[in-house]
């Protein structure tokens, strides 16, 4: 079942006389509980992409559905309340926030989420239970990002959107990452999308979507992805 | 190149610039503007006193002072020869001032003589310059002359003791004896409406003198002199360098007799307009340093802030070859500019507030009454400005050491605050329960330490001067209140001159009213009042230490809180005091203490009677509105008179606390502003952060105010207590003038607590509706 569909979205921005054209007129659609990567060089238009449906950013033209809602004309406020329900970010710099542990920057977010899940939870999953006490500053770069993942999901949004998860961490603890959005996808059903420039994530994904120079050059299924175990870093 | 970025940099942190400019501008302003006053008025009067030969001492003869006058204390031309004769006295004249009905008129007009105007003269503002000779020549105040219409050859009729004399105004003066131009200590104000002076010449005194003293006739024949041999004075007006002690001295021996000296600042003029000048002081030392102390603190703080978010720049600047001393050097002058801008604007701000306090105009006009108001900063306040501006750029510089630390990598990666650690209060259960914005912002003040504590600074100073401005003017209100709304019971007093008790006491009988006697007494080297009271229509009331009314009993003399407080006197103590130009001595049991305006002594007439002390009744209150100006009677004043002068002493009052007050919002809206600003954009990935996840502009609103109202309510906790300790200070720094008790309305605290939250609430929100303007995508893409 779809949970996303773009119809002739274009994202321009202007630059003083100078016009951009981040995203032209672009079409896709993808499904529920897929484990979905976006491909692209830098400048190709894809964060724009993740943005748009993140609800950070508005399109200039066209629509976005969104798990049947259209999020492209929706107030600021309305904007706020879908992606404290909707959908869970993960960023390369993990932006948590540094004067909170790791337990109160999870369980933030009941203070907005309509349907939150356990925080305690949620810090088992990814394995932090030993340092629900801790400062951000106290911890390495992948606990960060775990900290950041069990955030997005403690909101039980049906969207996990993450921008270059594992860019600022080292292989091994970067495939640990990966390993943990996977799941995610697969055991809870959440329809987890990727934004990279590293082609080898892409094996990992059910659906790839390739952008360039704000288009969409391709979306292929792929019926039998390779595990994060199975991919050659 | 540097200097194009320079000016870049200032653009980009043109929020800050302003604001620190305008806060080093306030703070110096203040600084120089408070400082400027009582320095400008200290140099002003000290010309004017000058320039017209205001004396150092007085020599009165006793019954001056004891409120009479009688033939044998005046003073003989021998006897200013014999002080004139005196090793290390420059000038003496033999002066001569005495109050008189201007005929016509309620008004009193003090007339003074002096036989040698280059001693207790005047300078001439218009009309005829002074003629000794004179016959006819009035010299007047001018003061007086325009409050009362009065023009040059108008004349004028006064009366003394029943005899008139009319003379025509021939100049127009301002007489440094009368600098503050009131009829005594208890009034506290001038009021040229009602009250002035004019000089004559000693050839018109001497003319007057048949008539004046022909019902002393019998008494000089009986001297073995006529009256021709007499002259008019009382008092011997002395310019010398001698200390008082030498001089008291050298004129016992040159008079052969215990006459009363008075130094000047013993005279009401000198003595209040120094008085001005140290309130001045007292100002000039806390208020306003403490205003400078938090424009220098924000400051350290921003310059800090400010170079921690260039950091980079810092870095790549180092990076690209700059040296260390070059890249100090640029953010230093950002530094001193900033020094420099707030220094010139503050020199403005400063000559306006001192021209805003001490113009001709203004209620110090009003009260001190000179010729010249020229403003002058004092050197120390240069010193100040040269070593404000030398430290901000010592700020500047260290700010930047500290980013340059290190290699050239070190100083281009980019600030990172103090690492987080966990608080002493997290480990109880109150924390546990605390929402997240609220731990959010608790750990914030608690990492950001400098800028909570400049927050916390900030709205102290702003509780502080609010206190301290309101319960000043609360203060003086209750004691103007208690002091003469209160104690004084009477509708008019009636200045007297007799020595004849009896006749005195009938003329009080007559008014229905009470009366005192007042005299001068050597107490402890000090000449203080002793006054004696005998009331019993409750026409007069004495305040006690607790403000609250006392009767005076019969067994002892109230001692006054000054004198009480300097000796260490108390209830049952026994003191020993003088009457001037007697050998006689007076043991006093003390009976309590009184809040008074005078320094001195008060007793019933029992008291005195009982023992033994001399004196004669000088003043009555009545409530009788007629009352015919002859025979003993000097000069009545009205209730509603003396009243009149605290709704201008009131009013200067009022302009301190305006002042005060529009510095305090000022400073709180700088301080906050300035620094909820800095906190936005420290907080800003925060901020994003938390509106990608979901939260509504006016959550984080919320929060970024209840950071503000917290220390807002801190502040006013500490601000109100350190309040009050700054306003005991005033008053007691005031005492010598003042015998005040600290007390603060309740709409004080109210109005306090109000604009501090409304100060807070506004700057809050003000920085809050940034966050509307939050770019998430860009925040959060930038480097961690």
């Amino acid at each position: 079942m779809a949970i996303i569909d773009l119809r002739d979205v274009s994202r321009v921005y202007h630059n003083g006389e100078h016009e951009q054209r981040a995203l032209d007129h672009v079409d896709l659609t993808l499904e529920e509980g897929q484990f979905i990567v976006i491909l692209g060089p830098s400048g190709a238009g894809k964060s724009t992409l993740l943005n748009l449906l993140g609800g950070l950013d508005s399109p200039t033209s066209g629509t976005i559905t969104v798990d049947g809602k259209d999020i492209s004309r929706l107030s600021r406020d309305e904007m706020s309340d879908y992606r404290a329900a909707t959908v869970g970010f993960v960023f390369q710099s993990y932006n948590l926030i540094p004067t909170l542990t790791v337990q109160e920057n999870v369980a933030l977010v009941k203070e907005i989420a309509p349907h939150p899940l356990s925080s305690h939870e949620m810090i088992d999953v990814v394995g932090l239970s030993d340092h629900v006490h801790h400062f951000p500053s106290e911890l390495s770069g992948g606990e960060q990002q775990r900290v950041s993942i069990a955030r997005a999901l403690a909101k039980n949004p049906k969207i996990l959107l993450c921008d270059e998860p594992t860019g600022a961490l080292d292989s091994e603890t970067g495939v640990m990452v990966l390993k943990l959005l996977f799941a995610m996808a697969r055991q809870r059903g959440k329809t987890v999308i990727v934004v990279t420039h590293n082609q080898a994530i892409s094996k990992m994904a059910d659906t790839v979507v390739r952008v360039k120079n704000g288009h969409i050059i391709s979306c292929e299924h792929q019926d039998n992805p390779l595990t994060a175990d199975e991919v050659e870093w | 190149m540097l200097l194009r970025k320079l000016w870049r940099t200032l653009w980009r942190y043109k929020a800050q610039f302003i604001s620190m400019v305008i806060m080093i501008t306030l703070g110096i302003g203040m600084f120089v503007g408070f400082n400027m006053e009582w320095y400008s008025l200290e140099t002003d009067v000290n010309e004017h006193l000058t320039a017209t030969g205001f004396a150092d001492y007085r020599v009165y003869a006793r019954s001056a002072v004891m409120g009479s006058l009688t033939v044998d204390d005046l003073f003989t031309q021998d006897e200013l020869d014999a002080v004139r004769s005196i090793e290390g006295v420059q000038e003496a004249s033999r002066y001569l001032s005495v109050n008189t009905s201007v005929k016509g008129e309620d008004d009193v007009l003090a007339l003074a003589v002096s036989e040698n105007i280059s001693v207790s003269g005047f300078t001439l503002i218009s009309g005829e310059p002074y003629d000794p000779e004179s016959l006819d020549g009035l010299w007047l105040s001018d003061q007086y002359a325009a409050k009362n219409g009065i023009a040059l050859g108008d004349s004028m009729t006064l009366t003394y003791s029943g005899y008139e004399m009319t003379g025509v105004v021939k100049g127009l003066i301002k007489a440094g004896e009368f600098l503050i131009c009131v009829p005594d200590e208890t009034q506290l104000m001038p009021d040229f409406n009602s009250y002035g002076y004019a000089y004559i010449s000693p050839a018109m005194l001497n003319a007057v003198k048949e008539e004046l003293l022909g019902p002393y006739r019998l008494a000089i024949t009986l001297m073995g002199k006529s009256i021709d041999d007499i002259d008019m004075y009382f008092q011997i007006n002395v310019l010398s360098d001698l200390d008082k002690k030498t001089f008291t001295e050298a004129v016992d021996r040159a008079l052969d007799n215990t006459a009363l000296v008075l130094g000047r600042d013993e005279t009401v003029s000198y003595a209040e307009a120094m008085g001005e000048v140290e309130e001045g002081k007292t100002m000039g030392s806390i208020l306003p340093v403490l205003f400078l102390a938090i424009a220098v603190l924000t400051m350290v703080t921003t310059m800090h802030r400010i170079t921690a978010n260039e950091k980079t720049q810092i870095g790549t600047l180092k990076a690209l070859g700059f040296r260390d001393g070059r890249i100090m050097r640029h953010y230093a002058s950002y530094a001193l500019m900033i020094g420099l801008m707030g220094s010139a604007l503050g020199i403005g701000l400063g000559y306006f507030i001192g021209w805003f306090i001490m113009n001709p105009n203004s209620a110090m006009g009003t009260y001190i009454d000179m010729p010249s108001w020229r403003l002058i900063v004092p050197p120390v306040c240069w010193l100040v400005l040269v070593g404000i501006n030398a430290f901000l750029m010592g700020i500047g510089l260290l700010s930047v050491r500290r980013m340059l630390a290190g290699t050239a990598a070190d100083a281009l990666r980019p600030y990172t605050p103090g690492r987080m650690r966990h608080l002493r209060i997290e480990e109880t259960r109150a924390f546990k329960k605390l929402n997240f914005g609220t731990k959010w912002n608790l750990r914030d003040c608690f990492r950001h330490k400098a800028r909570s504590f400049m927050t916390l600074f900030g709205i102290l100073g702003c509780v502080i001067l609010l206190i301290g401005g309101l319960g000043m003017r609360d203060t003086m209100n209750v004691f103007v209140n208690a002091f003469y709304e209160g104690a004084i019971n009477y509708r008019q007093l009636v200045n007297i001159s007799t020595d004849d008790r009896t006749a005195a006491e009938a003329f009080c009988e007559e008014l229905g009213g009470d009366w005192s006697a007042a005299t001068s007494v050597q107490f402890r080297d000090k000449p203080v009042s002793l006054e004696v009271d005998h009331v019993t229509r409750d026409l007069v009331r004495f305040l006690g230490e607790d403000m609250s009314y006392v009767v005076l009993e019969d067994d002892g003399a109230y001692v006054c809180k000054r004198l009480a407080g300097e000796f260490g006197l108390k209830a049952g103590d026994k003191v020993v005091v003088s009457p001037y130009g007697t050998s006689d001595s007076y043991e006093l049991t003390i009976a309590g203490v009184l809040r008074s305006m005078s320094e001195g002594f008060v007793m019933t007439d029992a008291y005195a009677d009982s023992i033994g002390l001399k004196y004669d009744i000088s003043t009555i209150y009545t409530n009788e509105e007629t009352i015919l100006k002859d025979g003993m009677v000097l000069n009545v004043q009205s209730k509603e008179a003396i009243m009149k002068s605290f709704d201008t002493f009131m009013e200067l009052m009022d302009i301190m606390v305006a002042a005060l007050v529009i510095g305090a919002v000022a400073l709180g809206i700088i301080v906050l502003y300035n620094l909820g600003t800095m906190s936005y954009v420290e907080r800003y990935r925060e901020m994003a952060t938390l509106k990608v996840l979901g939260f509504r502009d006016l959550r984080i609103g919320q929060l970024l105010v209840s950071q503000n109202l917290w220390l807002t309510v801190l502040g006013i906790a500490l601000g109100i207590p350190l309040g009050m300790w700054v306003l005991q200070y005033l008053i007691d720094a005031l005492a010598a003038e003042y015998e005040m008790i600290m007390s603060i309305q309740w709409y004080s605290y109210a109005i306090t607590v109000a604009i501090t939250f409304g100060v807070s609430l506004i700057v809050g929100l003000m920085v809050a509706r940034k966050n509307r303007f939050i770019d998430m995508v860009a925040a959060l893409k930038a480097e961690e």
